[in-house]
C-alpha cells in the first residue's frame, strides 16, 4: 500500500523519508506538512521516516476569513 | 502615530482587519485591500485542489504585494488538537506567531467552542504563539481566555457570514465595561458601515470582517465605506459621546427669546418672572 499523500495514492519512495517524498513531488513553496495528522517543521524532514498506508497533508496559502 | 491600534506590541494606523476570502477575483481583492487599508489580512492554508496548478502561488504573491501583516486562521477546526496542530502549520507557512484561533462547536451555527477554545489557547500561548480568540461576550469565557495568557479578544457579532450585525449589544458592551484594558476586536457578523461604526462607538477596539466586503456588490466601495465608518466610530468614542438623557432638554438658549416675557405672563404665575 503505497502513501496518501492528499488523499491521493503516491509511491513510497527511497528512501522512505519525508524529505525524499517532497523531492520527488516538487510542491511549489511555500508549504507546509503534517504526517499522519502531526505537523512536521521543515528541519525535521530528513528524519521523518514514512511507512505504507501513511497519510501525508500538504497545504499551502488560500484566503480566510 | 497618532491613537494607533496596538495588538501584541505590534502597532497599526488602521483598526480594520480584513478577510481574503470569498472574493470574485483577485483583483477585486487587492483593490479592495488598497482601499480599506486594513492593520491584518486573515489568511488560511488548506490542500491543494485536485486538477489546479497554482497552489496558492498567485494568492500567495498577492499578500507579498499588499505588505500587510498576516493573520493565519484555524477556520473549520472542530477540536483544540485539530486548532493546535493547524496553528503550528500555519506558524511555518506564514512566518508568523500570531494565530486567530477558531474552534468551532456548532456545525450549524459555527459557534465558538468555549472548552475547545480555552484549552486550544492555553497550550499554543506555552508553545509561543499570539494567540486572537474567536469567541463570544461571554464574560466567564472571555475571562478564561485573559487568565490563558490572550492578549487580544475577538467576540462575535453575530454568526460567521450573516452580516446581521451586533446580536447582544447589551452583552458587548458589558465586556467592554468588564475589560476596559485588553483590546477587543468585534469579529463576524457585521454586515453594514453602521453596524461597525456601533461598535467602535462603544469602546471596541477594531473590527474584523470579510463577507461583508467581498459579497457587496461592489466590494471596493463597501471597503471604503468601512473603512470610513470604523474611523468614524472611533474618533466619536474618543470625542466622548453626550450621556443619554431621560427628558427633553432644549439645545437652544431660552434666554433673549423674543415673546418670552408676554408668553410667560400668560401662562406661568407671577413668581416666575421674577
Amino acid at each position: 500500500m503505497p502513501v496518501l499523500v492528499n488523499g491521493r495514492m503516491h509511491n513510497l519512495p527511497e528512501p522512505p523519508t519525508l524529505a525524499a517524498l517532497l523531492l520527488a513531488l516538487a510542491p511549489p513553496p511555500p508549504f507546509a506538512v503534517a504526517c499522519n495528522g502531526q505537523f512536521v517543521s521543515r528541519g525535521a524532514y530528513e528524519d521523518c521516516r514514512i511507512d505504507r498506508g501513511d497519510r501525508i497533508d500538504i497545504v499551502h496559502p488560500t484566503a480566510g476569513g | 502615530m497618532q491613537d494607533p491600534l496596538t495588538l501584541y506590541g505590534q502597532s497599526f494606523t488602521s483598526r480594520l482587519l480584513l478577510g481574503t476570502a470569498r472574493y470574485d477575483s483577485p483583483s477585486l481583492l487587492s483593490d479592495a485591500i488598497c482601499v480599506a487599508d486594513p492593520a491584518m489580512l486573515t489568511v488560511s492554508l488548506r490542500r491543494q485542489l485536485s486538477g489546479s496548478k497554482d497552489s496558492g502561488q498567485s494568492f500567495w504573491n498577492l499578500l507579498r504585494q499588499t505588505q500587510r501583516t498576516l493573520l493565519p486562521n484555524t477556520a473549520g477546526c472542530l477540536s483544540a488538537g485539530e486548532a493546535i496542530k493547524t496553528a503550528c502549520m500555519a506558524r511555518e507557512l506564514f512566518q508568523t506567531n500570531l494565530i486567530k484561533l477558531e474552534v468551532i462547536g456548532d456545525e450549524v451555527s459555527l459557534q465558538p467552542d468555549p472548552f475547545g477554545l480555552v484549552e486550544a489557547a492555553i497550550k499554543l500561548v506555552k508553545l509561543g504563539f499570539q494567540v486572537l480568540p474567536y469567541c463570544t461576550e461571554d464574560w466567564v469565557l472571555c475571562s478564561r481566555l485573559m487568565d490563558a495568557g490572550c492578549e487580544v479578544l475577538m467576540p462575535w457579532a453575530a454568526p460567521i457570514g450573516t452580516g446581521q450585525g451586533p446580536r447582544n449589544p447589551r452583552g458587548l458592551r458589558d465586556l467592554r465595561e468588564r475589560a476596559p484594558d485588553i483590546p477587543l476586536i468585534v469579529d463576524a457578523g457585521i454586515g453594514l458601515p453602521s453596524q461597525a461604526c456601533q461598535v467602535m462607538e462603544w469602546g471596541f477596539d477594531g473590527v474584523l470582517l470579510n463577507t461583508a466586503v467581498s459579497r457587496a456588490l461592489d466590494p471596493v466601495q463597501m471597503a471604503s465605506a468601512f473603512a470610513n465608518a470604523v474611523k468614524g466610530g472611533r474618533s466619536a468614542f474618543l470625542a466622548g459621546p453626550m450621556i443619554v438623557q431621560e427628558r427633553a432638554v432644549s439645545s437652544t438658549p431660552e434666554i433673549g427669546r423674543p415673546f418670552a416675557s408676554e408668553s410667560s405672563r400668560s401662562e406661568g404665575p407671577a413668581t416666575r418672572m421674577a
